[in-house]
């Protein structure tokens, strides 16, 4: 017997976990796109697309964030510091690879200095995860050797059952468990079978590619100019990514006061390593390309043991002109 | 399929004598769908070339990538009629000598791709006189009719709402082939005009200098359009300024590599109505 | 008391050789004119970029005033014949994005009329006051969490 969340009871339950203070977030399909947003109503939620145009990774890092303000006086200065925001939460319905991009970010948050603003969000948060039964032409989870109902980075796990009637609980952790048992009476024993999760092929070998990029020779492989000379260098890929973590404090103001601000930044950027002096160390949009590739597949692993890529395939879903990490280390599996 | 065997055709020959360096054009991208630009320096590479009605991509922006041009040697290049505007655009504002572009121009209705005539941009002058004169007719779209009955608060509202989303990640920017600035206006801070932050405000700063940049240059090819991740509808905004310059100045951007820059000329009598 | 009424900021662009002359031919006329606009001083109409409009509103203007001088008198010959194309475009922009024209105005003055500089000042401060405070640019503002400095 498993315990199982009926859909039509979904608007009980988020009522039930708004009234006992959860924000609750979940995927919402609106005009223009599909994102993780805070909803009022189950029904409010959608579970209809593959994967929300924008990742989770927003919830908990957002692209601008109010660090510091400042007043300067005649003989002081006065700031004021900005506190992470408060209040817990329940992400209902994210997909796999995005709850993995959250586990696999946490290492770097943490592992000097303490990122109060991504742990406060991220120790008030339940992730509950739904298994995919359908993917598109981009995901790419199993060639990271994630998987479509993979549990990484999530507190409860689900399944789907047939004819979207609902999902089959299984509780991964105590935070998980708590907010569960909120909604308790909503979980009926049933033997309702689960959906099968959709099969991703695999779409390149990833031991290969590692090999490959930890080679100190394909460095200067005349590989990477000619992967990414169509590359525009703009920053939809790391920006919609799970895992890009890259940011840049900026002030703005003026001499007499102003904010500090910590906003998105992204490698593909030329400004992203330009000097004071003018030089630029990334001088072309092929180092920057490499880098994005060495940093996620080389260097990220060699210090935290993990890729810092789930697999969402949203690098090459929206990307411009057609690129994306699938189609780099499919090339690089070739060579 | 015909004008793509003989594009392929015509490529390889011009490679072979050495009149091209490079062709730039599509071949197949990462779903059936999809094109992707392709950089055609052999004749391998030329069999690649893909030429449908789905080849929407301006590629003219490449040509301004640093190096490309400056030995002097000539780069082929596919274009619809708007990036063959572009090029005069570019050439215009002294970013490319227009004798080094070799256009295989290319136009489609429905599914069916034709070739344009000719190779020199000079070449196509008539036929952008003609689009010109004639302009394709734009379906409004809904989106048009419920902007046209806002009233200037409803306007902001709704333009607060869409640049909401934008998330600065400069895409309409890169796939420009306008935005060629080495220095963009929001990367440099001294001083700092408008705000690097993705909050609403520096969003709304950074679209409305990019569309005013833009006014009197655009060809709308749709680029940014197509590349913004959001799906924040910049073609409004562009068209809307391609409008006001065609109305207000008789300027129809790109219609030869000579015509001078809208922004950057003046008639005595241009009219001045709100002027108080 | 007065706290309650709004006193609109108006942030004036105007050009050294005509309108920043006429506004000094206002003062030494002993002209009176309201208060509300601060006046920056340039060197043509020529150098007013429309990032100055922004940063104004940015800085929680309620109206933008450019001024110069008319067409034909310019220092430098055709300055103003190139801001006023410019003024054309950026004011149909800022219209199709809904910040309504009648908070972003152009006019031409000449070292001549301090009288005209006095009068515009009292009219386009009446509007600006009629219009009522930018709000929806100041919610933006607040958004920001940046204090805001005009």
């Amino acid at each position: 017997m498993t315990r199982i969340l009926f859909s039509d009871k979904l608007d009980n339950c988020v009522a039930k976990w708004r009234s006992a203070g959860l924000t609750v977030i979940g995927p919402v399909q609106e005009e223009a796109i599909s994102r993780y947003a805070a909803v009022e109503k189950g029904t409010d939620l959608s579970f209809g697309t593959v994967l929300p145009d924008r990742s989770l990774k927003e919830l908990f890092f957002p692209q601008t964030e109010p660090m510091t303000s400042y007043t300067i006086k005649k003989n002081e200065i006065e700031t004021t510091d900005f506190t992470p925001p408060q209040g817990k939460r329940i992400i209902f319905g994210t997909r796999a690879c995005d709850a993995s991009g959250l586990a696999i970010d946490d290492p770097l948050f943490g592992w000097d200095y303490k990122d109060e603003f991504w742990f406060q969000r991220r120790n008030e948060s339940v992730i509950v995860t739904i298994a995919c039964t359908k993917s598109d032409d981009f995901c790419m989870c199993t060639s990271l050797k994630l998987a479509p109902d993979s549990t990484k980075g999530a507190d409860v796990l689900l399944r789907p059952i047939v004819k979207n009637k609902g999902w089959i609980v299984e509780e991964l952790t105590e935070r998980g468990r708590e907010a569960f048992a909120i909604i308790s009476e909503y979980l009926l024993e049933s033997p309702e079978p689960a959906i099968p999760t959709v099969i991703v092929p695999e779409k390149f070998n990833l031991d290969t590619c590692v090999a490959w990029l930890q080679n100190p020779e394909n460095f200067d492989s005349k590989f990477w100019k000619e992967i990414s000379m169509r590359c525009i260098g703009c920053a939809s890929c790391t920006y919609l990514c799970p895992t890009c973590h890259c940011f840049d404090i900026q002030d703005e103001g003026d001499t007499y006061s102003g904010i500090r601000r910590k906003n998105w930044d992204s490698c593909s950027f030329a400004l992203f390593t330009m000097h004071t002096s003018g030089h630029n160390p990334r001088s072309t949009q092929s180092a920057r390309w490499r880098q994005r590739i060495m940093h996620k597949f080389n260097y990220f692993p060699g210090k935290f043991s993990v890729n810092s890529c789930s697999g969402c395939g949203r690098c090459s879903r929206q990307c411009p002109v057609d690129m994306g990490i699938t189609e780099t280390l499919q090339e690089i599996s070739k060579l | 399929m015909i004008t793509q065997e003989r594009y392929r055709t015509t490529v390889k020959e011009l490679l072979a004598n050495g009149s091209i360096k490079m062709a730039i054009g599509y071949r197949l991208g990462s779903t059936p769908d999809r094109r992707r630009p392709l950089f055609i320096r052999t004749s391998e590479e030329a069999d690649q070339l893909v030429l449908d009605s789905t080849c929407m991509t301006n590629l003219s922006g490449y040509l301004v990538t640093e190096g490309l041009l400056s030995d002097e040697k000539k780069v082929g290049i596919f274009l619809r009629p708007e990036g063959i505007r572009s090029i005069n655009i570019l050439a215009a504002e002294y970013q490319l000598n227009a004798d080094q572009i070799v256009i295989f121009g290319f136009d489609s209705t429905g599914r069916d791709v034709r070739p344009l005539d000719g190779r020199n941009v000079g070449e196509f002058s008539k036929l952008l006189n003609e689009i010109k004169e004639h302009p394709l007719q734009i379906v409004k779209e809904p989106l048009h009719w419920r902007i046209e009955k806002m009233n200037a608060k409803e306007r902001f509202d709704f333009w607060q709402e869409e640049f909401s989303r934008c998330i600065k990640c400069y895409a309409c920017r890169q796939a420009c082939p306008m935005c060629y600035c080495r220095r963009c206006i929001v990367d440099s801070n001294q001083p700092q005009w408008i705000n690097t932050s993705s909050h609403t405000l520096g969003n709304f700063e950074w679209n409305i200098v990019r569309a005013f940049h833009l006014s009197g240059r655009c060809v709308q090819c749709g680029n940014c359009d197509r590349a913004c991740p959001v799906n924040i509808p910049l073609r409004l905004i562009n068209q809307r300024m391609a409008n006001e310059v065609l109305d207000g100045f008789d300027h129809f951007a790109g219609l030869s590599p000579t015509q001078e820059p809208v922004l950057a000329s003046f008639k005595k009598d241009d009219t001045e109505t709100f002027i108080l | 008391m007065s706290e309650l009424k709004f006193e609109p900021k108006i942030v004036a662009f105007v050009c050294t050789y005509c309108t920043y002359a006429g506004a000094d031919l206002a003062g030494t006329s002993r002209l009176k004119y309201a208060p509300n606009v601060r006046i920056v001083r340039l060197p043509c109409t020529g150098r007013i970029s429309p990032m100055f409009i922004l940063k104004a509103l940015q800085k929680g203007a309620d109206g933008v005033l450019v001024s110069g001088c008319h067409p034909g008198d310019c220092h430098f010959t055709h300055g103003n014949y190139h801001a006023r194309r410019r003024w054309m475009v950026f004011r149909a922009l800022l219209d199709f994005t809904g910040i309504s024209p009648e908070r972003v105005m152009f006019s031409w003055i000449s070292a001549a009329e301090g009288s005209k500089f006095a009068d515009l000042i009292n009219s386009v401060t009446e509007d600006i006051r009629k219009l009522g405070p930018f709000d929806q640019y100041q919610q933006l503002i607040k958004e920001t969490e940046s204090p805001a400095t005009l």
